[in-house]
This record gives structure tokens, sequence and C-alpha cells, in this order.
């Protein structure tokens, strides 16, 4: 773990960082508040309602495949590790794990899951 | 070399962490002046390349001082640096708006969360392997023990990298619905699925030097990368250093690939809302990462820290041992770090130059490219990858 311990002192260093630049321009930066100014931005028009309402369904999509092929990813690392080690079986059983996961790919595709409208 | 206890390596990581912390306030400000010359020549603005080369004001009284003592203005060749001092004057002193209808925790916290990720990333990445210098034995506490070229070169550093890098995506969709505007709402939308497409092809394609390495610590698939092998990791990695780039850029939201900036359409995206220094952090994130993908592409295509290209380390050494002054041979035959931060700088200028070249694409093309495009060619070039791997044994 010994290596681990420098790594958490950049973490607490990183996480000071904007810390302590916020609280120095906070003793250099105006503050003039008004309800014009902290109203929200919308071309100049006033706002007509909430911003969070329904989005494209297709965000949800990216994200279940993105699910899917970061596991796939994951996998893969530790056969990229220990190819050499692994040989022919290794070969054979990564080979069989993308063809099944570029039928998967062929088949979204082929729904028209990949493109955008 | 004694070891260290606990504490030295602590103080030793500190002074470390604190290198980093100044690495990147050097290197960051110089992109942004740089960014700012290299368009200005690239699309003909003037502005950028001349302002405050005249003979007015206080760099005038310097130049023509200078210009008296039969010397070449210093000044002139700094021209434009005025631009920058503005830049970093105005993300510190701009008021702070915090919109009434915005989320106030997760406005405030969105920023610091992509800032302090873009950092953390540097933990892994090593500078240079083994020792990068000696501390004089003055110094208190730690003086006489080496400074290491990595903070901490973990045996899962890649995975570190990748794993703490994806988390500043949250940082993006955050600030975008903390501001409860539209812009914001979709910038962050729009940013977050870009993101995450890229990172697939981005994992896929920096698996490749994993493959010919065999490991997945820093410092040692640099090593393999550059020593390892016969030649640098480019020549048997063409494709995957191009597949590597087009998803750092797309994930630095980088011209071509900026859509949640994407002025004419999304105002500016997910930062519409933010101003003063919290946006600074948002900018700030954006340029350390840029540095943090230069410094992966230097270290994994690139031969990092090593000099010589083509493995003519074996070849050469002996011969620049004899024949050089002695002040070369540790510069020429051993790795340095310089020639790592030289490589980031030069990939650095290529993202401004790609960025005063390239038009910016659609979203449905960005979305198409990564899907259609980069993951099958990075499944190919992962069996290149192999393929080299079985035929040249490292």
């Amino acid at each position: 773990m010994r290596g681990y311990a420098p790594i958490l002192i950049l973490i607490l260093v990183a996480v000071a960082l904007p810390i302590i630049i916020w609280n120095l321009s906070r003793l250099l930066r105006p503050s003039w508040p008004s309800a014009a100014k902290y109203s929200t931005y919308e071309c100049g028009i006033t706002t007509t309602h909430e911003a969070r309402e329904k989005f494209s369904v297709r965000y949800y999509l990216v994200a279940v495949m993105f699910l899917v092929f970061d596991v796939e990813t994951v996998f893969l690392m530790p056969w990229a590790i220990q190819m050499k080690e692994l040989a022919l079986f290794g070969l054979i059983e990564i080979g069989l794990f993308l063809f099944l996961l570029l039928f998967g790919y062929g088949y979204i595709w082929s729904k028209g899951a990949l493109t955008w409208e | 070399m004694p070891t260290p206890t606990l504490t030295q390596s602590l103080v030793i990581a500190l002074l470390q962490a604190i290198l980093v912390v100044v690495f990147i306030f050097v290197v960051v400000p110089l992109t942004l002046y740089a960014e700012r010359k290299v368009l200005g020549y690239l699309q003909l603005r003037l502005g950028a390349t001349r302002v405050a080369g005249s003979l007015t004001g206080l760099t005038g009284f310097i130049n023509r001082n200078m210009w008296k003592l039969g010397k070449v203005p210093m000044l002139s060749y700094w021209r434009g640096i005025v631009m920058l001092v503005g830049d970093i004057l105005k993300m510190i002193l701009k008021e702070d708006i915090l919109p009434t209808k915005a989320d106030k925790f997760v406005f405030f916290i969105a920023p610091a969360i992509s800032f302090c990720a873009s950092v953390i990333v540097f933990a892994a990445i090593s500078f240079v392997p083994g020792t990068l210098f000696t501390l004089p034995a003055w110094v208190p506490i730690i003086g006489g023990l080496p400074v290491s070229g990595a903070i901490g070169d973990v045996n899962v550093g890649l995975l570190w990298i990748l794993g703490v890098a994806s988390v500043g995506v949250y940082g993006i969709v955050l600030a975008g619905w903390a501001s409860n505007s539209k812009y914001p709402l979709l910038g962050g939308l729009r940013s977050g699925a870009q993101i995450v497409s890229y990172e697939v092809p981005l994992t896929l394609s920096l698996l490749a030097p994993v493959v010919m390495s065999g490991s997945l610590q820093f410092g040692e698939i640099s090593r393999g990368m550059a020593v390892g092998l016969p030649f640098w990791g480019i020549v048997p990695q063409f494709l995957g250093f191009f597949i590597y780039l087009t998803c750092g850029f797309a994930e630095t939201n980088r011209l071509p690939f900026d859509m949640p900036e994407a002025e004419n359409e999304l105002v500016a995206g997910f930062h519409t809302e933010y101003s003063g220094m919290k946006f600074g952090f948002f900018y700030l994130a954006e340029y350390i990462n840029m540095v943090v993908v230069a410094a992966l592409a230097s270290a994994f295509f690139l031969g990092g820290p090593w000099l010589m290209p083509f493995g003519l380390h074996g070849l050469l050494n002996p011969f620049f041992s004899a024949h050089l002054p002695a002040l070369l041979v540790p510069f020429l035959c051993q790795p340095h770090a310089i020639f790592f931060v030289v490589k980031i700088i030069f990939l650095l200028f290529v993202y401004i130059w790609v960025r005063g070249t390239i038009p910016r694409y659609r979203y449905d093309q960005v979305m198409a490219i990564a899907w259609k495009y980069l993951i099958p060619l990075t499944l190919v070039n992962l069996l290149l990858a192999a393929a080299v791997r079985y035929c040249c044994a490292v």
C-alpha cells in the first residue's frame, strides 16, 4: 500500500487547490448582486418554463451501449496483459468473446441505434 | 541509497505534488498564450500576434531602452503576452454569478470535480523512469534522498488514469443539470454522450500498447513502447496513434469535436451560466486534460523520455559515450524528462494546429465517427498489436 500513499497526498493537494484559488479570488472580485443578473440566461427573453424537461431517448441509448462496450474493454484488459502467456488458448477465447460482441454490434447497427437523426 | 522512512516519503510526495502543480500552472498559461498566437498566424488575425509590440507604454519604454543599449528588444518576441495577462486577470477579477434557480451546491461543486479529476490523473504519469533528481544534503528532513519521476508509478497506472479522467465527465453533466437553464442542460447532455462514446475507442486504442508491453504500469508501457520494441510505438501503432489522438481531441472537447461549445447552437454549452473563477476551473480542466492526453500519447507512441528514435539506443550509445563531450552523454543516451516535456509541447501545438485547420463536425457526424468507424478500427488495430507482439518477442 506504500505506493499509494503519495497518490493520497496528490489528491489532498488537488482538492485543496480549488478551495485556495476560490477564496483568494474572493478577496479580489466584486460582488454586486441584482435580480436581473442572477436570472437564468435565455437569449435576453424572460424564462417561460422549467429547463429540466423531457429530452431525446438517444442519450439513454448511448449510455446503455457505452455500458456494454466499456465492460467489454474491461474484460479485454486481463487478456491484453497476459496475451503472451495465454497464447493460442487466449486468442481463441477472446476471438469467441469478440465474435459474440460484434454480433450484437451488427444487430444494433442494423436496428439504427448508431445513427443519430 | 538510503531508504526513506514513511514520513520522508510523504514529504517527498508533497514536493512532487507541488512540482506537478507548478508544471501545470506553467504549461497551461503558455498553452493559452501559444493558442492565441498560433491561431493568430494561422487565421491571419493581426491582434494576437502584435499587441504590446509597440513603442508606447511600459513595454515600449523597455523596448526603446533596449534599442539604445544596442540590443534587440526582447519583448517584441513576446508580443501578445498582455492578452494572456488579460485572460488570467479577467478570470480572477470577474464577479461570480450564482443564478437563483440553480442548484447551489451542485453548481458550486461541478467545476471543482472537473478540475480535481484532471489534476489527480498526474499521479500515475511517470515523467522519467527512476530518479528525476537527488535532493542536496542541506534540505531539512529529506536531504540526500532521490525524487522519483512519478508520484506513484503503481502497477495499475493506466487503469488509474482512465478511471480518474472519466470522473471529469461528472463535472460537465452536473454543471449542465445544476444550472437549470436550457442551453447548459442540452450542452451538458451532448457533451456527456460525446465523451462517453469516445471513451470506448480511447480505451481500446490504449489497449494496443498494453498488449505490446504486457503491463499496465505507466513507466513499464512507456519503456516497452520506446526501447522494448525495435522502434518507437508510432511505427507499428501508426493507426492506433491517430485513433488515440482523435479520441483525445473529442474527450477534451476540442475542435473539431467541440460540440458542447458550438457557439452558434448552444451559446456556451454546459458553462453558459458560469462566470469568474468557476468558469476558470472548467477552462483550466480542459487545458490540463489536453496536457494529460498529450502526455499519454508521447509516452506510449512517441518514445516518452527517450530521445533516440527507432531503437538506436543500443547501437549508438557506445559511440556517443566514446566520442561526445561528457556533458552531452547523459542527454543523448539516457531517458530525460526534458524530452518527454518537449514531446508534450509538440502535441499541444498539434492541438492548436488542428483547431486552426479543421472545421467543426455536426453532432450526428461526431457520434457516427465514434460508433461506426473508430470502434471497428480499434479492434483491427488491436489485432495488429497482437500480431506484432507474437512476431517481435519483447
